[in-house]
């Protein structure tokens, strides 16, 4: 029973995201914009709920249960590499090779770089704050 | 702006008319449950045992794979099947905006120090990639999967159509990074003394989005909440920049 009067509350979070993914798609086609629509869907989602204030109850509902079954919506494309038939050896050795060593060299230069950041904001805020 | 909708009703009557279709081992009835059972026990095993190579990314699209072998089903095949899941692909995107907003207050927060490291980080994980698969020949549909490897999957895929990659390289790109980074990436920090949580948050969410966001809520809820702060601005930088970029 209680399911049944939450209802509407979930359709209309569920029309919202289809309605904002609908419009960023339309614009992207009519502007012929190079962003993909539903990006483009996100960003006016995120403005909208910025200009309301709050996220609407059943928008957060259905948005946190769409986000937990994220790894579900896209297991079909996952599944897709399975099927990969048309790169040769070389392509496949070069992209295992730079998906590896890639992404451990940009993992350790980003932490780097962010916590040399972090550390010179922090310093400085200490500064400022001997200053006063 | 009619067009769009119109398109989106074709997609949705084609998936009822596959629902209606007489039963094969390619029916949407036979397809979904398969996947939100790959999806399920991938979940199972990957909590039992708490291995991120075992994530149900990885392992959840094994057992599939293995399943659609067994049944001698054709990858067109299972694409249509799966209709209904790729309907939502476009909302679940769209869904990314509400952690965003609920995060905006973390955000102003940390401020400049952060953002600047984020497009530093954006910039720098697609880049080293690229530029080593260049250094090896690699083709020029392998070097735009990669381009899209620092985004979140959804995003990806939205973004691999715009720029003509092939959807399921990238997403497997954006699977296999995740899969490395979550794995390998905070006990190589632990190693480099860089233990600030909101460092390792942030790097997780850039270079191994979904997954490593998976792994920091793992680490401690800072760390995760950072984590999916980055994986969602770094989506959406890397979607309005890379395709003025590659056209």
């Amino acid at each position: 029973m209680a399911t049944l009067r939450n209802l509407p509350r979930w359709l209309l979070g569920a029309g919202l995201l289809l309605a904002f993914d609908l419009a960023g798609r339309s614009l992207s086609a009519a502007f012929s914009l190079p962003v993909p629509g539903p990006v483009l869907g996100m960003l006016l989602l995120l403005l909208a709920l910025m200009i309301y204030g709050r996220v609407p109850r059943g928008l957060a509902e259905v948005g946190g249960q769409v986000l937990r079954l994220l790894i579900l919506i896209f297991l079909p494309a996952t599944v897709g590499i399975y099927f990969l038939r048309d790169l040769s050896g070389g392509d496949w050795a070069a992209l295992a090779i730079a998906m590896f060593f890639g992404t451990l060299i940009s993992f350790t230069l980003t932490a780097l770089v962010l916590n040399r950041l972090i550390q010179r904001t922090a310093a400085r805020q200490r500064r400022e704050q001997d200053v006063e | 702006m009619w067009s769009e909708w119109q398109r989106w009703l074709d997609q949705l009557h084609q998936v009822f008319a596959d629902f209606a279709a007489p039963l094969s081992t390619a029916h949407p009835l036979v397809v979904l449950p398969l996947n939100c059972l790959g999806f399920w026990i991938g979940l199972k095993v990957y909590r039992r045992v708490g291995s991120p190579l075992l994530h149900p990314v990885a392992g959840g699209s094994l057992l599939i794979f293995a399943a659609l072998v067994l049944l001698g089903v054709d990858f067109t095949g299972y694409q249509r099947g799966s209709g209904l899941l790729y309907l939502l692909l476009g909302p679940a995107v769209v869904a990314l905006a509400i952690p965003l907003r609920q995060n905006l207050a973390v955000i102003r927060e940390v401020g400049w120090p952060l953002m600047l490291g984020l497009l530093v980080g954006a910039v720098l994980a697609p880049l080293v990639a690229v530029v080593i698969a260049l250094l090896l020949g690699a083709s020029q549909t392998v070097l735009i999967a990669l381009s899209t490897k620092s985004v979140t999957a959804p995003v990806a895929l939205a973004l691999a159509q715009e720029i003509d990659g092939i959807q399921s390289l990238a997403a497997g790109v954006v699977a296999f990074t995740g899969i490395i980074g979550a794995v390998l990436g905070p006990s190589l920090l632990r190693r480099l003394n860089l233990t600030d949580e909101r460092v390792v948050g942030f790097t997780l969410g850039i270079n191994a989005h979904a997954i490593g966001t998976v792994r920091a809520l793992e680490i401690s809820a800072l760390c995760g909440a950072f984590s999916a702060l980055a994986m969602g601005l770094c989506g959406a930088l890397t979607a309005l920049v890379l395709p003025l970029l590659v056209t």
